[in-house]
């Protein structure tokens, strides 16, 4: 027997999942996370499986071929500041670029004086200029002066730093001044990581390519630390398989890519969420989907469209920029520990401010004292306390109704079930706006998204959420808990390139667009190439940034080579693209007008088999018998706890609809399912809700229409 | 109903409609076309009821913010009954409501069942408006025909049509094209913030609706009494001199206020203030009222939403003919930049009150608007420079002032040009941009740090009007509390030929030649309380940095940095602190 194993290590939680190569068990399993070194996490973890399936670890390692690993090393290296000390080589004159951040305080502290921003990955002392400068339109204006190259060296060396980010004005037209000044410091810097601007985002704009650079170097001696110490203990435990690391951009990638682009792991944490997600609506034949994850400080959503991960270009850290793909996902200050509070005004509020961990809400019992999201799921009957996770932790609701009483019931004169249903509402309220925002900003209907629900507390509010965006469809996957680390698993190999460059679509020369796209697609296979990706699996996506002359904002459009280089006109077919794209994102288009285009991109896709997601079990035989009682929840047409079925979720059978009002009970989460809808567990291994009057006929109609499109 | 309204469904229809006035911004920032709303985000959005009383703003930028309410005041009076669905309203005129010829308000009436109930507004900075000056800054005039189309509030979209002829009116005198497309995207956002308020309407009914924004607005009131509570009671006085009205380069001109503060309730008074002017340098009223709410909402230092009940607590005093609420026909081009001058007197004003939640003076706005032609790209340009205009902000008990942040007005949303994005839209190469070595006002908490920007024009005839204050020691940004003043403002301007010239505070230079030089000093913020107090090692670091120098870290912050190593010298430094009498670290 042989194992594939994917591994989320999360800021409190290391979940991984077990798969049998030649087999159909998939385990899910959880470990502390241990931040000082979190391979020692991985590693536990790994033990645990291990004795699980029956094996000593020797035997056990020996056995595993994939390991799949997501980490969030590098989003905290950045949180924390504990990232290498990083120098800046750049233009004479641009010193300050990366920390003026464009002057831009922030909508969020319009009117906040007392906001200091986080200090710049690389602070100003370690900042070296150079006199030199190529223009707007690749043409040297000012040859580079080796003197003063050499002089900023010297600096950096006298500084000691560890990383160097180098990063010229308009590398991206000419990147002859970078390849000058990346020869002199790699022979008169050897040791240092080094990280070339025209190399890492060859793409127009100073402060998204300085930040990304300077990010990537930041980062680089962090995650190769990681990298040699999570393989060197993965090999001394006799793990003789292949290492992949995932990425922000959704796809996966070997340790030795990721070492000269670490930058490409900045936000490798949440990726995984949608892969997963499109699995599991894929496997009902669908490929759009919203997927969102509730946590317990923060709300995740995310939007898979056409089959494709949306990302997004201007992701952010702590208000550090980095432009590389990364996954689309917009956060929200709400989760279980969001804690409800009346204001001035005597209105009631959720969050931002949170519980966390700890104290935690107060049904914890560890000496939270305010009242929370999961506090309000307590007394409104949805949380059982005696089978949170699965019983493995009590929780008190008596003190979960004293918070509420005090702090919220009280204050505004109502009952504590009452205020309960307020609190509920109001962070309800706040993650579907979350998710719709997802959808409208992408030019999308969110109701025409299924959404996927991931994380423990989700299931908990996605019925209510779904009910408030008039979605019709919700997948609760069995794994929703362990949801990343199954994303994972099923992750292609993806690598991205950018060409910055400026010119009219109307007169773009073909043949120089060709070579770009060629040049990108050649590197893209070199690496798939070096992870043994099966050519028969690859796909050649090509994308542009496009837009009307004049504006701000670039639309990235994708499409096949072909369509663009290929027989009869093919920038009239990108251009027509273009305008209906923005039509749809902004409600109008300019046909007669000439289209700017600013880069070209190749995003270089192995596909890798899926697995089967089944494993809803044999299953029951009946309702009857999974249903292990009644008990009163609260349900929002009758304004009142009634009791309603709750159900054990590993003895309900597949495909037998279930009623609602009901809860279905997992291990490790409970579905509520309101009024509203009805729910039938899926042999796809996800639990499918639907609002009444609706079936998964319906979903198949739907799957039907979307084929036709 | 209302006995029994739960508190529970007002906030959550509270949180409803703020989600609108969200939904409609995303809109304009993902589809308009000019620097000023997308890299600018000059913008705001609002939720009127039909009375034109304000619900909800979602501001992009403060000063766009309650400004808008004076003319949706005057939108809804002369619409009342005359409106249908589908209809959508432009408006700018400075004398029915306005702030700013330049800001237009786009607003479209929302129905319910035929009802109508409700307005959603736009408000947006555009490139060009007409006028005689492009971009619409003209120093010299002296009516408001010589500034703008004048747009008394038309319908340019009737039942969902385009009015053809009078959208050909209006596009057909202003310069640039882009206006219009940045107007079809105001009304895109208000198309959508009419389907989504609509549907909170449907899922309510009118009269819940009606009944909860009144208890919404009751519930904010509650909080505005709150803050000013905490406000203790007193008169509060203070002056500000204003410098250049645009014909007279030495005029000063006096904003004068007196805040009454009186257990719930704020009165702010401008009697006393200079008469209007000849020029540009007028304010209207809105932008006075709108000055007042930055500055509550930025002493409030709570999270308070932003609708028509804190007028309910505030009572604004500005008398007729005045500089801050000039009469017909005035010219008032520069007026919204006389927000700055109105938040720093009123921070100064309240400096004794509430010592820890003032900040020290700002760098007043200084700022050029350029225009001409661009060979490269075969189009005509129009840009604000952003990146040079933006100076430090003021230091506050516990925070430096921030950098490069630009006007107080603005709360840091002005978004400066990307360098290669700045060369690649306008006929310009940046030379430099950077901040600028002990501009920052010494002080505890220092003053923000200003930049200095020089651009080289690529094309010949560029114009560039100039306005702005703040360009000697005496008139830049004061420190407060022992901090010092922040660096003054300057532009100057070398042609090809070796000729220079400083521009004045308010002055339009035309026919600019290629090669010609503009250079630009946006100065720093001033400082708060006494700079001996920072930590030493904290300006040790700063030496090392390169923001304050090694005089500088001795003269004003008494601390002794090794000129080579730039490392602190303890001993030295201890001696010069205890050495330098106390008050001489005092406002400069």
């Amino acid at each position: 027997m042989t194992y594939t194993v994917g591994i989320d290590v999360g800021g409190t939680f290391t979940d991984l999942l077990l798969l049998e190569t030649e087999g159909t068990a998939k385990i899910p399993h959880k470990t502390s996370t241990t931040p000082a070194n979190p391979a020692d996490g991985v590693m536990t973890g790994l033990r645990d499986l291990a004795e699980i399936v029956g094996r000593t670890p020797e035997e056990f390692f020996g056995e595993i071929d994939l390991i799949v690993h997501g980490t969030t090393v590098a989003t905290n290296a950045v949180l924390t500041g504990s990232g290498a000390r990083t120098g800046l080589v750049t233009t004479e004159g641009f010193r300050d670029i990366l920390e003026m951040r464009r002057g831009i305080r922030s909508r969020k502290h319009l009117y906040d004086n007392k906001y200091v921003a986080p200090a710049p990955l690389a602070t100003r002392d370690l900042r070296a200029v150079v006199t030199e400068r190529i223009d707007v339109d690749g043409k040297v204006v000012t040859a580079l002066d080796a003197a003063s190259l050499d002089e900023a060296i010297a600096r950096l060396r006298a500084a000691d730093v560890e990383a160097v980010a180098l990063c010229f004005m308009h590398s991206y037209r000419n990147d002859e001044h970078e390849v000058i000044a990346k020869q002199a410091i790699r022979e008169q810097l050897p040791e240092v990581f080094l990280s070339v601007s025209s190399e890492v985002l060859p793409q127009v704009r100073l402060y998204p390519r300085v930040s990304t650079t300077v990010m990537n170097a930041y980062l680089g001696p962090v995650v190769e630390r990681y990298m040699r110490n999570l393989v060197t203990q993965l090999s001394e435990g006799a793990f003789a398989g292949t290492l992949m690391i995932m990425q922000s951009n959704g796809g996966i990638a070997k340790p030795s890519s990721v070492a000269e682009l670490p930058a490409s792991i900045a936000m490798s944490g949440p990726a995984a969420g949608p892969v997963a997600g499109l699995a599991y609506v894929a496997a009902r034949g669908l490929d759009d989907c919203t997927v969102v994850d509730m946590g317990g400080t923060s709300f995740d959503a995310s939007l898979v469209k056409d089959g494709e991960v949306q990302v997004t270009r201007e992701g952010e850290i702590n208000r550090h920029m980095i432009s590389l793909p990364t996954t689309h996902v917009h956060t929200i200050g709400a989760g279980g520990g969001s804690i409800g509070w009346i204001d001035d005004g005597g209105l009631l509020r959720m969050g931002p401010q949170s519980a966390g961990a700890d104290p935690g809400p107060a049904a914890y019992g560890r000496g939270g004292t305010l009242p929370t999201t999961t506090d309000a799921d307590v007394v409104l009957g949805y949380i059982d306390p005696d089978y949170f996770l699965g019983g493995r932790m009590r929780l008190r609701a008596d003190l979960a109704e004293e918070a509420i009483r005090t702090h919220v019931a009280e204050p505004l004169g109502l009952s504590v079930v009452e205020a309960a249903a307020g609190m509920y509402e109001m962070v309800n309220l706040a993650m579907a706006s979350g998710t719709k925002n997802v959808s409208v900003e992408a030019g999308y209907d969110p109701r025409e998204f299924p959404m996927v629900v991931a994380g423990g507390a989700g299931p908990v509010h996605s019925g209510m959420i779904a009910h408030e965006l008039d979605i019709p469809f919700v997948f609760i996957p069995k794994m929703s808990s362990v949801i990343c680390a199954a994303g994972m698993l099923m992750a292609d190999l993806r690598h991205d390139f950018v060409r910055g460059f400026n010119a009219m679509l109307s007169t773009l020369d073909l043949g120089v667009a060709r070579t770009l796209i060629d040049e990108m697609a050649a590197e893209g296979a070199a690496l798939l190439d070096d992870e043994g990706s099966d050519p028969a699996t690859r796909e050649v996506v090509v994308s542009a940034d496009l837009r009307y002359v004049g504006q701000h904002h670039e639309i990235i459009l994708s499409f096949g080579a072909e369509e663009f280089l290929g027989e009869g006109d093919g920038k009239a077919r990108v251009a027509a693209a273009f305008h209906r794209r923005h039509e749809e994102l902004f409600g109008f288009a300019n046909p007669d007008a000439d289209v700017e285009i600013l880069s070209l991109r190749v995003t270089a896709v192995g596909r890798r088999p899926g697995f089967e997601l089944g494993g809803a079990g044999a299953g029951g035989a009946g309702l009857a018998e999974a249903l292990k009682g009644r008990r009163p929840v609260y349900l929002r047409t009758e304004r009142a706890k009634v009791e309603v079925p709750i159900y054990d979720g590993d003895r309900l059978p597949v495909d037998v609809v279930v009623e609602g009002p009901c809860v279905v009970e997992e291990p490790q989460t409970t579905i509520v399912v309101p009024e509203f809808f009805d729910i039938v567990l899926d042999r796809s291994g996800s639990y499918v809700m639907y609002r009444k009057g609706r079936s998964l006929a319906d979903l198949d109609r739907l799957v039907a229409a979307e084929g036709s499109r | 109903m209302t006995a029994d309204l739960n508190p529970i469904l007002t906030s959550v229809i509270a949180s409803r409609i703020k989600a609108v006035g969200e939904r409609m911004g995303t809109v304009v920032e993902r589809s308009a076309r000019s620097p000023l709303l997308v890299e600018g985000r000059d913008f705001s959005l609002g939720i009127y009821d039909v009375d034109g009383r304000l619900l909800e703003q979602t501001e992009y930028i403060p000063i766009l913010g309650y400004a808008a309410a004076p003319a949706m005041q005057y939108i809804a009076r002369k619409f009342k009954g005359k409106v249908a669905e589908g209809d959508a309203i432009l408006h700018n005129d400075t004398y029915t409501g306005g702030n700013q010829a330049s800001d237009w308000k786009v607003t479209k009436p929302v129905f319910h069942d035929g009802e109508h109930f409700a307005w959603v507004v736009i408000s947006a900075h555009q490139a060009d408006v007409g006028g005689a000056v492009p971009g619409s800054y003209n120093p010299y005039a002296r009516d408001l025909w010589q500034e703008a189309l004048r747009l008394t509030a038309v319908k340019v979209h009737e039942a969902g049509e385009v009015r053809e002829d009078v959208w050909d009116l209006v596009f057909g005198n202003v310069r640039l094209d882009i206006v219009a497309e940045d107007v079809k995207a105001m009304i895109g956002a208000c198309t959508v913030g009419e389907r989504e308020l609509r549907t909170v309407v449907d899922k309510y009914g009118l009269d819940t609706f009606r009944q909860v924004t009144e208890s919404i607005l009751d519930s904010t009131e509650a909080m505005a009494r709150q803050l000013i509570r905490s406000i203790p009671n007193g008169s509060y006085e203070a002056e500000w001199i204003c410098h250049d009205d645009g014909f007279d380069h030495d005029a000063e001109m006096l904003i004068k206020v007196r805040i009454q503060v009186e257990d719930e309730h704020l009165h702010f008074d401008f009697t006393g203030t200079g008469p209007q002017t000849p020029g540009y340098v007028n304010a209207p009223l809105a932008v006075t009222l709108s000055s007042v709410m930055i500055t509550f909402f930025m002493l409030a230092e709570a999270d308070i939403p932003h609708n028509d009940a804190i007028m309910r607590c505030i009572d604004v005093t500005v008398p007729e003919g005045t500089l801050l609420n000039c009469v017909y026909p005035a010219a008032s081009g520069f007026g919204n930049h006389l927000s700055d001058q109105i938040c720093a007197v009123i921070m100064l004003a309240l400096g004794e009150a509430l010592p820890s939640r003032v900040t020290a003076g700002w760098n007043p706005l200084y700022g050029a608007v350029i225009n001409g032609w661009n060979d490269r790209l075969q189009r005509p340009f129009v840009d604000i420079l952003m990146n040079g205009l933006k100076g430090g902000g003021g230091g506050t008990e516990g925070a430096d002032g921030y950098d490069h942040i630009g006007l107080i007005a603005s709360g840091g949303a002005l978004g400066a040009q990307d360098p290669e994005m700045f060369e690649h839209n306008n006929p310009v190469f940046l030379e430099r941009f950077e901040y600028t070595r002990d501009s920052g006002g010494a002080g505890q908490w220092r003053g923000g740090l200003g930049v200095e920007t020089v651009i080289r024009f690529t094309n010949d005839g560029v114009q560039a009007s100039i306005f702005g204050d703040g360009d000697t020691p005496e008139t830049a940004a004061p420190g407060l509390n022992g901090g010092r003043s922040g660096s003054p403002n300057r532009i100057e301007i070398a042609y090809p030929d070796g000729t220079t010239k400083v521009a004045d505070l308010k002055d339009l230079v035309s026919d600019l030649p290629a090669g010609t030089v503009y250079r630009q000093l946006a100065g720093g913020g001033g400082g708060y309380g006494d700079p001996l107090a920072r930590p030493a090692e904290l300006v040790a670091r700063e030496v090392r940095y390169g923001y304050v120098s090694v005089g500088s870290a001795r003269d004003h912050y008494g601390v002794v940095v090794d000129p080579e190593s730039l490392e602190l010298d303890p001993a030295a430094t201890a001696a010069c602190r205890s050495g330098v009498p106390a008050g001489a670290g005092s406002s400069g």
